[in-house]
């Protein structure tokens, strides 16, 4: 073998790769990283991941007569059992469907026609935005009793301004009224919910390019044209962490209809998180109440997973 | 409340000086307390309660509750004394202030070395506070609970059992009623502070105009049933403010009354001696109360079509505006209406006067047979064990001390000057009941529905049952859900279920 082959079977050979640090000497070099968010995570694993394993743990209790914690008593998964086999759970369960969907459904149809009409300069812009972010600032608890008057059955403040326009003669059932309720509490919902949608959306519109929706004009695109294939597919990501916020949302909702109905008619009102509530601390039925908490803590975590993924989609390939 | 381990005893006196001087104080406190408590109980006659008999009493006798309370825990007993309450809040009226600061400056006068450490929470709060400071061994030696608050922790082993006797009164210094909510399983764990009923409360004028004798309110549930319908038939607005509100509290205060006076109940709550084991709620009696609200919201349609989403906040708007006939609540509504009535402005303002003016209040009407009830409501105070007080330990006869003063005939009625009446009957013997009595009106009337108080069951699943199961089954007859016979039939599984200890 000749020392120009033996050269060149060498300079074939891939040089080693740096020889990687194992874990634990990374965790060394990084440690002032971990003492930084060190009391961060304690205070994390006390107020949210204790909760969260004792709520696990009590799922799988039921509570005494007495209504004593420490006497609970094992009984495995039946607490899930009774909860997937009862039929109140199913209609609470699809009232929560129809609340969840339709709330967010018109609250960020709503929110995207009004973040694109701020989009655009008019006199009065300012005070226009200003004022429909009210409904957003305004504490949930002050709405409810607000609406609650608006919408009352006898003394409505609705009711008596269409008698007073003639259009009806006696007040509209509202909310005292097993098939409508739902409906007028979504309403009052997505009242308080689109303000949110169109700040995040105002802000997805700024990243829309200028001259890709003045070139879109120039080759001819109508107003629909350009909405439809420039300025929507730019707001897709603002879009997507929007609806899934607010799904989320209105899967934890529990002000609206805890105060203005507080689940009825008829449990006609009643969603997931009013339900949890009324059966862990109304009726102290803590493993019940658990294993409810535990299946919606399932649904919030695929739902989060979801979120954080549409976050940091394309992170990687910037990174990479 | 016996004697317990943890309790801290005066260890620095020699035993005999103990003995002898314990010896003492038993002897003279038994001989007063025999003395005075024979004395109460000729005083007050339960069986002639009526508005003036109420009024008759009052201002005859006179107490010293540093003297009598001296008898059982004696005056110079050096110890220290935990204790949460709700007490006077920046809404609450000035006297309310006045009064609870004047009694803490009279127990510090009668015991100068108890030492107190004292803490007023809000209604809301004060439970949750509660249940945490047990979990943690962090609770007070004495708390104050409004009347059902106790038994879940009677029930969970929190209470230190606790007889009249114990700190110098007998069960007849107190209402039977008020002594039942205290009792769980036979055994009593507290004492009342204060009691008070609801009252029939009506606007004299909307009778007026609907053809009925404006100074005469219903004389039975019947009757009201046919004076709602006559005030909507006449006048156009709702005759009752009827409340059937899921989740909420004022649903069976204003509910439960109607039930038992037809002869009916959730359990046995209503009979002489209750179990709390028997379902009533499907019983005949308890079938008609449902039936005339049924025919007042569906068939009349005289209470308001708000009903199911109504608390009595939402009465008041209506009661004041004239636009309501009758409804049920508390002695302070004429307070409220007078209050509402001052911030009224406009035309709003001589509306709102009249009503103040035509505001009437009577006695709750009766079943067919003449039964006459009504939700025992009120506050208890109650002894925790020592294991769950802060630092382990509990000190008995500075508790004793306490207990006796607050719930004397004097400090009973001047801390419940606003809103309640004297936990301790003898209290409607004072010169205090008797300026309450002149100056706040219609006193006189809640006062004298006392007799006929009723608690609610004294179980730890009560709020479920009364909360959660009444108000259900009344919005499944309204609503058209449920027939009435199909709604009590359900509401008694769910009772049954519920007493049994599971159901969703």
């Amino acid at each position: 073998m000749s020392t120009a082959q033996g050269q060149a079977i060498f300079r074939d050979v891939p040089a080693s790769p740096p020889k990687k640090p194992h874990i634990g000497q990374r965790a060394w070099q990084a440690r002032a990283d971990y003492l930084y968010v060190a009391p961060a995570i304690l205070v994390m694993l006390i107020v949210i991941a204790y909760p969260i394993y004792y709520t696990i743990e009590l799922s799988f209790f039921n509570t005494p007569a007495n209504l004593q914690l420490s006497q609970k008593q094992w009984t495995g998964l039946s607490n899930y059992t009774a909860i997937l086999s009862s039929p109140v759970f199913w209609k609470v369960t699809w009232q929560t469907l129809v609340w969840t969907v339709l709330s967010t459904f018109f609250a960020f149809v709503l929110g995207l026609g009004a973040a694109l009409s701020l989009h655009r300069e008019f006199v009065g812009r300012a005070f226009l935005r200003g004022l429909l972010l009210v409904p957003w600032v305004v504490s949930a608890v002050a709405a409810s009793y607000v609406w609650k008057w608006l919408y009352h059955s006898d003394f409505g403040a609705i009711s008596a301004m269409l008698t007073a326009a003639g259009l009806i003669d006696k007040p509209i059932n509202f909310v005292d009224n097993t098939q409508t309720s739902l409906y007028a509490l979504i309403v009052v919902n997505i009242w308080k919910e689109f303000s949110f949608a169109m700040i995040m959306l105002m802000a997805g519109l700024q990243t829309v390019p200028e001259q890709l929706l003045r070139a879109a004009q120039v080759d001819g695109a109508s107003p629909w044209q350009r909405f439809w294939h420039v300025t929507f597919p730019h707001l897709s990501g603002v879009s997507t962490v929007t609806v899934l916020l607010l799904v989320v949302q209105n899967f934890n909702s529990f002000i609206i209809p805890f105060i203005m109905t507080g689940g009825g008619p008829v449990g006609s009102t009643q969603i997931w998180i009013t339900h949890i509530y009324e059966l862990a601390f109304l009726r102290q039925r803590w493993g019940l109440g658990a294993a409810y908490a535990v299946l919606l803590f399932l649904i919030m975590m695929t739902l989060g997973y979801f979120y954080v993924r549409a976050l940091t989609r394309g992170d990687e390939s910037r990174a990479g | 409340m016996t004697n317990t381990p943890g309790f801290e005893r005066d260890t620095t006196r020699p035993l005999h000086a103990r003995v002898i001087s314990g010896a003492v104080a038993a002897a003279t406190a038994l001989s007063l307390v025999a003395s005075t408590t024979a004395a109460y109980a000729q005083a007050v006659d339960l069986s002639k309660w009526s508005p003036e008999y109420v009024k008759s009493i009052a201002g005859t006798k006179d107490f010293d509750a540093a003297k009598d309370c001296g008898a059982v825990v004696p005056n110079d007993y050096k110890g220290r004394v935990s204790y949460w309450y709700t007490g006077p809040f920046e809404a609450d009226p000035k006297i309310a202030h006045e009064m609870d600061k004047a009694f803490w400056e009279a127990f510090r006068v009668a015991y100068p070395n108890i030492e107190t450490d004292v803490q007023s929470i809000t209604y809301n709060e004060l439970l949750d506070k509660f249940r945490t400071a047990l979990l943690g061994n962090a609770a007070p030696m004495v708390l104050r609970l409004q009347i059902l608050g106790g038994v879940e922790f009677a029930a969970k082993g929190y209470l230190q059992p606790l007889k009249p006797e114990d700190v110098g009164y007998t069960a007849q210094d107190f209402w039977p009623g008020a002594l039942k909510s205290v009792t769980y399983e036979g055994v009593t764990y507290g004492l009342p502070t204060n009691n008070e009923t609801m009252a029939l409360i009506w606007n004299a004028k909307v009778f007026k105009d609907a053809g009925l004798d404006p100074e005469s309110p219903p004389k039975t549930w019947d009757d009201l049933v046919a004076y709602s319908k006559q005030i909507t038939e006449k006048l156009g607005i709702p005759g009752y403010g009827l409340v059937a509100k899921q989740n909420a509290g004022n649903t069976p205060f204003r509910f439960m009354p109607v039930m038992w006076a037809y002869g009916g109940g959730a359990l046995d709550e209503a009979s002489a001696s209750p179990t709390y084991k028997d379902v009533w709620i499907n019983k005949e009696g308890s079938k008609k109360a449902l039936q005339a609200a049924y025919q007042m919201y569906a068939v009349d349609k005289s209470a308001p079509t708000s009903a199911l989403t109504n608390t009595q906040g939402e009465n008041q708007a209506p009661f004041i505006a004239g636009k309501l006939g009758m409804m049920i609540a508390h002695p302070a509504e004429y307070a409220k209406m007078n209050d509402l009535a001052s911030k009224a402005t406009g035309s709003d303002k001589a509306v709102a006067d009249e009503v103040v003016a035509n505001m009437r209040y009577g006695l709750l009407p009766t079943g067919p047979d003449g039964k006459r009830a009504v939700v025992f409501g009120g506050s208890n105070i109650h002894v925790v064990k020592p294991e769950y007080v802060e630092g382990g330990k509990s000190d008995e006869q500075a508790v004793k001390a306490l207990i006796c003063f607050w719930d004397s005939p004097e400090w009973s009625t001047k801390l419940a000057w606003v809103g309640s009446n004297p936990g301790n009957v003898n209290g409607f013997l004072t010169s205090a009941m008797k300026q309450r009595l002149e100056t706040i009106k219609f006193l006189d009337v809640t006062t004298s529905m006392l007799p006929n108080g009723i608690p609610f069951p004294v179980i730890p699943q009560a709020p479920e049952i009364m909360n959660i199961i009444v108000p259900d089954m009344l919005q499944n007859a309204l609503t058209g859900t449920m027939t009435v016979d199909q709604a009590v039939e359900d509401a008694a599984q769910k009772v049954q279920n519920i007493v049994a200890g599971g159901g969703l």
